[in-house]
């Protein structure tokens, strides 16, 4: 675990100990299974967001793509009665396949990642809505995928399957990328792609393979966030998605220059995340503020990081400064 | 030599030559300048005079720089101190240095390109009206510009958008700047390394009429040619220390050289242990810088071949082309008799062919990874089972490459960024000699580091020679081209034009000769 | 209602989102109705702006359903509708506050209606709508009925910042005020569905002895419904809900809702396109001394479900 991770959790249990004495129900078992649900929605995409941020990139448009994909899986559930065995792998090859288009449009025409999502943030929202007409789409009566239901919105032994989805795609994608030689391609090109490339790492295909995470990531993500509103307004589902996957990412300890960031300072972020929007509501603190708490502690949570980290690298500077001197010293004398 | 306004002026300097007879109004006295791990500079001492053009001559990593930098303010030496007018400072701080009237002509020009030429000449001290408004007085500062222009006789307009001139031109713009500040001192940094031949005459000129106006300039460059032409005095550093001063009348191109190296430029070198043999042939290679130029080229296994030539004749070019970054226009490349096309650094890479690239920190290393995951970086595949990387393989390969180049690092998990230039560069090496080489392509070898990492550098690479490897050697450092290579070959303008085979003929003359005053040079 | 063929996208890309082409409305006199949000309440309402279309001879009347709920959205609309030149608009308005120099300068270029959510003190002719505050005192005596001993309510809106939320929070607290019933607080969610689903979860942590939820706008009352029945509470605690979704009309029937107030946006459409062309056509006799015309709510509950969703099913098949 690094340093930055750690302070992350201590952030998370000082927030949690603050509401718990302010609320003791944050820690019954109801709440903590509801959070653990959301932590696992949020967290699944959370995760390819923070891929995408380690090469240096962005992806904006994951909350387009629940939009899309979401009313997309329900359509072909309810409306055309495809079996969800059939269904699953559309939403999400459909996030696989944006995200390749965005992949070969960054790396291939060179555009940059910022203006390729934002078009995919605006296209998908339209094609969203142009697809059901701006109506609501619900699962309504249909019934036939009980399993699938069963799959992306139960609980076992208490535990919400969206939970138990995020810890296996988070232990998946931390052996990835931090043990495994794509992984080491992945820091290396959003550090220095041209080192990169100059020590012979297929840096095009490396950063494309990020967006295609992550839109592969944002298809699953889709289907159970499907699954937790139960109907979709193309105009609104998922709307500013892709802004807490970006938050968590960066409390997590991604940074926006690349090639920083770790698959658990991503899910920590994403619960720090979450315990702020439940602590709202049990406060009793009005809704109305609470992107503003959110805001607050994202900025004094990434403050502090800094302010430490700077403090670390002078540290770290002196030492190799007397480390360098040390060992020239007698080779001049 | 030109009919200004101020034709009083311009005889009166000709007919002394400026500094000898006035006064220096700023000295340098005994500066010292230590870095961790390399003296900078030790008791140096330097005059300025009114109206005086000095040379400052010395290799690449002699000390220029650093000197400049202390007369600049940016740095601050560890003993000595600077006089300027009388008064004693034990250092400058960059507004002193500003105020005293000491400007900078640089290598890398700082001008904003979306702007035009005065705006460029005056920024930060715009002239302005409208009171809290702060709004830029167009007219008054065109009106101020027009004049420093003139001064110059420069071709262009004060509206001029300095994105639409040539490097020349922006020089120009920089000097009008220093001259906008009244500047005494202009010290240009290598300011012909871009321009052409009449460009570079232009500038001569441009230099001369500051001298009979009575702005003295200090000229650091490379090119022994120009210091003779304009310099009253010449001071050459080496290794941080004075070697030497001439006067105007001792400036001459043999005795530059010998302040400059100090000592046989022969004495390095190591003949190759193993027969030559061959490796990489390149024929009638073609690149986008010069199109209608072939390079033909053979780079024997086992042997270390110089290539020297001017910046800008297209070495870097053909380094790019035969590690796959850009891959070339037209010619055929074979390794050991096959051909080969590689179009990526991965596809060079897959036959050995690599490249220590000239900006190791942009493209070399990952300066903030650590030392470990540099060296395995480009061979990350042997270090792993089923795509996991096997931490402890890493750390045998990282600790094995650390001990064979004597890189000094306190770990191999110390980040790169905190090493020194030549312990980076030993880890770029490291990189490449862990793998199977055949071919390595060295791209200014050791620029940039200090004397001491220089020669364990060359022992490398004479090494990888003796193991068959054969090895390419681009550098603009004469001592090093002369000294460590078996070959020599010399480009010119896109196309090799002369190669030198015998250690006999390996003479700078015969090296400059070929790199300037080659028969294609008529067609520039 | 979805189009996913080629055919059809081209065609509807010739014909924007409204139902009649181009070159019609190229011809007669343009009646628009702009919606404050994009639901399915809007998708009933269209049936009867499309109705009015059909049955008026001598105008076109086209539906635009904003693609954000957001004042500056709306605001493009009109502005465009106005350049346009269109005979009259009927507004959903979204920022009723801040929307006055728009809603006159709409009036005095076109005949301007409200409906739905009103702006009083423009020039607009006629409101064409609910009664909010009437519906929530409806809702306040249905809440007063499934909690005769009183207890705690909490009620769910996407923002308060709309007059509609205003005026229903107001209805209901005009019934309850004074009574054993304690509403709690009022939690908003920004039309995020996640948002409002979580708000009721974490409503059922924090009160875990709640009585009531009530869902002011059509998605607030699905997400109770979900969230309730996920956290095994369905039948201890009372929904009250507004409007029609088919999750809200399932609950009544499943008997988790107990009732729901319904407005009629069918005829929100249907009427103001009607009134619109008659006041085009020199008639403003009917126009009442407030400039409003109340429709009124209906309230929904086991008794009537059934014939409703039938009633409904017919309006959308259309």
């Amino acid at each position: 675990m690094q340093k930055k991770d750690l302070g992350l959790l201590v952030l998370i249990l000082v927030v949690g100990a603050i509401t718990t004495a302010l609320n003791p129900v944050f820690l019954s078992p109801v709440n903590l299974g509801n959070m653990a649900n959301l932590v696992g929605l949020f967290g699944i995409f959370s995760i390819g967001i923070g891929v995408v941020i380690i090469t240096g990139g962005i992806d904006l448009s994951v909350g387009s793509m629940f939009a899309l994909i979401g009313v997309v899986f329900i359509d072909l559930m309810t409306n055309q009665g495809m079996a969800w065995q059939l269904v699953l792998p559309v939403a999400i090859g459909l996030g696989v396949a944006f995200g390749i288009i965005h992949g070969v449009l960054v790396t291939r025409f060179n555009m940059q990642p910022f203006v390729v999502t934002l078009c995919g943030l605006l296209i998908y929202r339209g094609a969203a809505r142009y697809y059901m007409a701006d109506a609501t789409i619900g699962f309504g009566y249909a019934g036939g995928f009980d399993t699938l239901e069963w799959l992306a919105s139960g609980r076992s032994f208490g535990v919400p399957h969206t939970f138990i989805a995020f810890v296996v795609v988070a232990i998946v994608m931390g052996i990835v990328l931090h043990r495994s030689v794509f992984g080491r391609y992945l820091f290396a090109v959003g550090k220095n792609e041209e080192a990169a490339r100059y020590s012979g790492i297929p840096t095009s295909l490396v950063i494309a393979s990020a967006y295609v995470i992550s839109g592969a990531l944002a298809g699953l993500a889709a289907v159970f966030l499907a699954f937790y509103t139960y109907s979709i307004q193309p105009s609104a589902h998922g709307n500013f998605y892709e802004l807490y996957g970006i938050a968590a990412a960066v409390l997590g300890g991604c940074s926006l220059r690349g090639g920083e960031g770790s698959i658990l300072g991503i899910a920590l972020g994403t619960v720090l995340l979450q315990v702020l929007q439940n602590l709202v509501n049990l406060l009793g603190i009005p809704t109305s503020l609470n992107f503003a708490v959110m805001g607050t502690v994202i900025l004094l949570g990434v403050l502090t990081d800094q302010q430490l980290q700077r403090r670390r690298a002078r540290l770290l500077a002196v030492k190799a400064h007397q480390a360098k001197t040390a060992s020239v010293q007698p080779a001049r004398a | 030599m030109n009919h200004g306004v101020n034709a009083g002026a311009t005889d009166d300097v000709n007919g002394e030559r400026g500094g000898p007879g006035a006064a220096p109004f700023l000295g340098l006295v005994r500066i010292g300048k230590t870095y961790p791990g390399v003296t900078a500079l030790a008791d140096v001492g330097l005059e300025v005079a009114r109206g005086e053009v000095v040379g400052l001559i010395g290799e690449n990593g002699a000390g220029k720089s650093t000197l400049m930098k202390v007369l600049g303010g940016v740095v601050a030496p560890d003993s000595g101190h600077i006089e300027i007018d009388g008064m004693v400072h034990q250092a400058l701080t960059v507004p002193q240095s500003l105020a005293a009237g000491i400007a900078f002509v640089h290598q890398e020009l700082n001008l904003f390109e979306n702007l035009d030429v005065a705006a460029n000449i005056f920024i930060g001290r715009e002239p302005r009206w409208g009171g809290p408004l702060r709004l830029i007085d167009r007219q008054v500062l065109y009106e101020r510009t027009r004049p420093l222009l003139q001064r110059l006789k420069v071709d262009f307009d004060a509206r001029t958008p300095v994105a639409a001139l040539s490097i020349a031109q922006r020089q120009m713009v920089e000097i009008a700047k220093a001259l906008s500040l009244d500047a005494r001192l202009i010290i240009m940094d290598e300011p012909t390394s871009s321009l052409t031949v009449s460009e570079t005459e232009r500038l001569l000129d441009v230099i001369a009429e500051l001298k009979a106006q009575g702005v003295a300039v200090i000229y650091i460059t490379h090119r022994l040619n120009e210091v003779k032409d304009c310099a009253d005095r010449v001071v050459c550093l080496r290794d941080g220390v004075v070697a030497g001063a001439l006067t105007h009348d001792e400036i001459a191109h043999a005795a530059m050289i010998r302040l400059m190296i100090g000592r046989d430029l022969k004495a390095l070198y190591t003949p190759p242990g193993c027969q030559p043999a061959t490796g990489l042939e390149v024929q009638g290679l073609r690149t986008i810088l010069f199109p209608d130029r072939a390079v033909d080229l053979e780079i024997r296994r086992g042997e270390i071949l110089g290539l020297a030539g001017l910046i800008g004749s297209g070495r870097t070019e053909l380094a790019r082309a035969l590690f796959g970054i850009d891959p070339p226009l037209a010619g055929t490349i074979r390794l050991d008799g096959a051909p080969i096309t590689p179009a990526t650094p991965r596809q060079a890479i897959a036959r050995g062919i690599y490249l220590v690239p000239e900006d190791r920190k942009r493209s070399g290393l990952v300066l903030e990874f650590p030392v470990r995951v540099n060296v395995t970086l480009a061979d990350l595949k042997s270090h792993a089972k089923a795509w996991l990387i096997s931490g402890s393989r890493e750390a045998e390969t990282a600790e094995r490459q650390k001990a064979r180049l004597n890189i000094r690092t306190p770990s191999v998990d110390t980040e790169v960024v905190t090493l020194s230039g030549g312990n980076q560069q030993k880890v770029v090496l490291a990189k490449w000699l862990a793998m199977r080489p055949s071919v390595v392509v060295f791209d200014e070898p050791t620029r940039g580091i200090d004397v001491g990492a220089k020669s364990e550098i060359y022992a490398i690479l004479r090494q990888l020679a003796d193991a068959g490897v054969a090895i390419l050697m681009i550098s603009s450092d004469m001592e090093e081209v002369i000294g460590v290579s078996d070959r020599i070959a010399v480009m010119h303008e896109g196309r090799i034009s002369g190669i030198l085979d015998n250690r006999d003929s390996f003479t700078e003359t015969n090296v400059l000769e070929l790199a300037v005053n080659s028969p294609a040079r008529t067609a520039a | 209602m979805i189009r996913r063929h080629a055919l059809t996208l081209a065609a509807a890309l010739l014909a924007g989102t409204f139902a009649i082409g181009p070159a019609a409305a190229q011809d007669k006199p343009v009646l628009a109705f702009v919606t404050n949000a994009a639901a399915d309440f809007w998708t009933i309402g269209r049936a009867g702006v499309m109705q009015a279309g059909e049955e008026l001879d001598g105008y076109t009347t086209e539906m635009h359903i904003v693609s954000e709920a957001t004042a500056a959205e709306q605001r493009r609309i009109i502005d465009d509708l106005l350049t346009r030149g269109v005979a009259g608009i009927t507004v959903s308005v979204i920022d009723p506050a801040n929307s006055r120099d728009l809603l006159n300068r709409a009036a005095s270029q076109a005949v301007l209606f409200t409906s739905d959510s009103d702006a009083a003190d423009t020039d607009r002719l006629l409101y064409v709508g609910t009664d909010n505050v009437a519906a929530g005192e409806q809702a306040g005596e249905l809440i007063k009925q499934s909690l005769p001993d009183g207890g705690k309510v909490m009620l769910f809106v996407g923002t308060m910042g709309a007059a509609n939320a205003q005026e229903r929070v107001q209805g209901i607290k005009n019934v309850l005020e004074g009574g054993n019933i304690e509403i709690i607080d009022i939690r908003t969610d920004e039309v995020d569905f996640a948002r409002a689903k979580r708000n009721v979860e974490d409503t059922l942590t924090t009160y875990p002895d709640i009585d009531g939820l009530v869902g002011l706008w059509s998605y607030n009352t699905p997400q109770i419904v979900e969230a309730v029945k996920a956290a095994g509470k369905d039948g201890q605690v009372k929904i009250i809900g507004f409007d029609e979704d088919p999750v809200t009309l399932r609950g009544i029937a499943d008997g988790i809702v107990d009732a729901t107030v319904v407005q009629q946006p069918y005829e929100f459409g249907y009427q103001s396109m009607m009134l619109m062309a008659k006041v085009l056509d020199g008639d403003k006799s009917f126009i009442p001394e407030d400039g409003l015309m109340i429709i009124p709510t209906k309230v929904i509950d086991q008794s009537n479900v059934d014939e409703f969703r039938q009633e409904m099913q017919k309006l959308l098949a259309q």
